[in-house]
């Protein structure tokens, strides 16, 4: 958990405040790295935000003796350390909660996942750009989370970095970019996104797929995560020509180039939840990121945490049990998404 | 200020609308004071209670303004369950105005009690708390358990106040537990709803209205002091996790207030939304010192027939807790009790007595003091 503390009158907060209202100073992040529990509550009443009990209601506390709530499937008893495993396997699905601070999030998916990038690394950030909406529809990935990836990235020092998406639509993606404000974010960070279907493409079995996904180390696909869709893989499908991918889904469904993509060994997926749409498209509160290099698990258990039966084929018949979590647990930030926004 | 006339509806689960739990609180009001619409300068409104059931109404003061036929100033605010106390405290700072109405309703229980469990959380903040699962009771639990731990105070303490404001309660016609009341050893074997915290430890959600016609005019009975004070929504942020900093504060503004001490209060009704938090107020408005409050209720002190009885009304764990109305059903309770006709459950002594209503979990805190003329 981050605190922010006034540099020169020490009052902290854990809201991310601008400044401090008191010497208007700047405010110092204060990061823990030890945190032990000091409190528990066994829960045994549900509410629409909390349908599975018993939970524990934690109160944690960290070296700087920062207090905080924390919920767990697990009765951890007071004293014990809040450890929280990682892992770096091919379908480990890394959850964690975003608490007002995005970059903070990613870092800790990043972390939670062993995803290392070096300053040389060559990344394609693939964002979704699906429709010329504005942010607050939660079709596209948001200008927030964008700009928190490209941050993230910067603050690693890495150099190359790349911008890319592909329209399947009569829409360029030039149109969506702006009115999205998408291409703004960009901007700011002195970045032009650019068209993947301008570019080459080349054969992989029945697939022709981008030629950006060889020149580059690491696909970061920014999945806006939607409730009933398998939307991390689809947003993968932009990296196939847009011929290619027409007519491989009319001769053998989605679920084929599902397939295709699960061979693409160098994605990342970063999820965002932040509010993503339910299957009627309306927005709900989640404030949820997930991260795995397995966009299919990704996809599953982001549908698990919002109790969503009706799903796409290819995801259930995913057994969720066999998915590592790591970070938050599933049950730990799971609801029925339909019964309140 | 004066205070000329109260209202109150039962507490219960009657699925009327708000605003006529709002509008039959104020007709008994203005007969109490022997007024008329008419005679109303102004009118503080306070709900939580828009979303519930389908009673999606925000503007609720034009509302207002057309059930009540008036185009006095009304204002609306919201502080959850401390709303009461907050509308009567903004009333009393309202400078150029004769007689002001202060007004309380909720339609809240109308659904599952998921609903109702959410609607409360919502009160909490939402990325650190609501998502962590920190519902009411169980911010309370975690609180109380730091108590116990400090202090030494046992879960029987708690039995012994639950016991006490639903005996109270069995004894008032407007209390959701009138005649119903409830054996020591049912109260101690309640199911837990976050430990440590029981069933029997946690106020009811009620629907219902109140309401308060305040006066510069004298009347039978004076505001003599109040407070109001608020408090960190991060409730594991503040400096003290045993005590309500807000109620220490806004207590001793209105004594400050009222220039009297604790031990002049005759007859008290103080925020019980759960047990612990009624023992808890009981050193944190000095009523008891810092760690005494289990021996003020082990000592029957604060029963009906005590020295300084508390929540003679059944308060909010055993009359109801009808959310921004509890202030005012406060109120409505110590201006009777003052009056001297309150029937079975009257004091003995009721020359002052004294609210205390809680926003969230300590987060919005008023106290107010009132005086028999």
């Amino acid at each position: 958990m981050v605190f922010y503390q006034c540099s020169k009158c020490k009052k902290k907060w854990q809201h991310p405040v601008s400044i401090c209202p008191f010497c208007f100073s700047e405010l110092e992040v204060i990061r823990a790295k030890e945190a032990k529990v000091i409190a528990s509550s066994k829960v045994s009443i549900p509410s629409l935000l909390h349908p599975k009990v018993p939970y524990y209601a934690l109160v944690i506390e960290d070296e700087h003796g920062n207090r905080y709530a924390y919920k767990s499937m697990e009765n951890r008893k007071v004293g014990d350390s809040l450890n929280l495993e990682t892992d770096g396997s091919y379908d480990a699905v890394a959850i964690w909660k975003v608490n007002y601070n995005l970059l903070d999030a990613i870092e800790k998916i990043a972390d939670l996942s062993c995803l290392q990038l070096k300053k040389d690394t060559k990344v394609l950030v693939l964002p979704t750009l699906v429709a010329p909406v504005h942010n607050y529809m939660r079709e596209n990935t948001s200008l927030e989370f964008l700009d928190a990836v490209l941050s993230y990235l910067e603050e690693k020092g890495v150099k190359n970095i790349k911008i890319a998406t592909q329209s399947f639509d009569d829409m360029p993606i030039e149109a969506m970019a702006q009115k999205s404000g998408l291409l703004d974010v960009c901007l700011k960070h002195k970045m032009v996104p650019f068209d993947l279907s301008a570019g080459e493409f080349e054969s992989i079995g029945k697939a022709k797929l981008s030629k950006e996904l060889k020149n580059n180390d690491i696909i970061l696909n920014l999945a806006e995560l939607k409730y009933g869709k398998a939307s991390s893989v689809e947003n993968l499908l932009k990296l196939f020509e847009k011929q290619n991918y027409q007519a491989l889904k009319y001769l053998h469904g989605e679920e084929c180039l599902g397939e295709i993509i699960k061979e693409i060994n160098n994605v990342f997926t970063l999820g965002e939840a932040m509010h993503p749409q339910r299957i009627d498209k309306f927005p709900i509160f989640r404030s949820l990121v997930f991260g795995s290099r397995n966009a299919s698990s990704l996809d599953a258990v982001f549908n698990a945490t919002g109790m969503v039966k009706n799903i796409p084929k290819q995801l259930a018949s995913i057994n969720i049990s066999n998915i590592p979590t790591v970070g938050r647990t599933i049950s730990e930030v799971q609801r029925n998404v339909d019964l309140v926004l | 200020m004066y205070i000329k006339g109260v209202g109150m509806t039962k507490f219960d689960y009657s699925t009327r609308s708000w605003w006529d739990f709002a509008y039959s609180a104020a007709i008994e009001a203005l007969q109490d004071a022997k007024m008329s619409m008419s005679d109303i300068d102004a009118i503080v409104f306070t709900s939580i209670s828009s979303a519930a059931g389908g009673e999606h109404q925000t503007h609720k003061v034009s509302f207002l303004s057309d059930i009540f036929k008036t185009n006095v100033p009304i204002i609306e605010l919201v502080s959850v369950c401390g709303g009461g106390g907050a509308a009567f405290w903004t009333a009393l700072k309202m400078q150029g105005f004769k007689n002001v109405m202060v007004l309380a309703a909720e339609k809240f229980a109308d659904n599952r009690s998921e609903v109702a469990t959410d609607w409360i959380l919502s009160a909490a903040e939402r990325v650190y708390e609501q998502t962590e699962g920190m519902l009411f009771p169980t911010q309370n639990a975690l609180v109380w358990q730091a108590y116990m731990k400090k202090y030494g105070a046992t879960m029987d303490d708690l039995s012994l106040i639950a016991h006490k404001n639903h005996q109270n309660a069995a004894l008032n016609p407007k209390a959701y537990f009138y005649k119903k009341p409830l054996e020591l050893e049912k109260i101690k074997n309640s199911p837990e709803v976050s430990s440590p915290l029981r069933l029997m430890d946690c106020s009811l959600s009620v629907n219902g209205g109140a309401a308060v016609i305040l006066s510069s005019e004298k009347s039978d009975i004076e505001v003599i002091g109040s407070g109001f004070a608020t408090d960190y929504i991060l409730t594991f942020g503040r400096d003290d996790m045993t005590h309500f900093k807000a109620t220490q504060m806004a207590a001793k503004e209105a004594f400050e207030n009222a220039g009297i001490t604790p031990k002049d209060i005759d007859v008290a009704e103080i925020h019980d939304a759960f047990t612990s938090v009624e023992l808890i107020s009981y050193e944190d408005l000095g009523f008891a010192e810092e760690g005494k409050g289990a021996e003020l209720i082990r000592s029957g002190k604060i029963n009906l027939d005590g020295e300084m009885p508390i929540n003679v009304s059944g308060g909010l764990k055993a009359k109801g807790h009808p959310i921004s109305v509890t202030g005012l059903a406060q109120i409505y309770e110590i201006v009777h009790q003052l009056r001297g006709d309150c029937g079975d459950r009257q004091v003995k002594k009721h020359n002052i007595g004294l609210t205390h209503n809680i926003g969230g979990a300590g987060g919005s805190v008023t106290v107010h003091i009132f005086k028999k003329i």
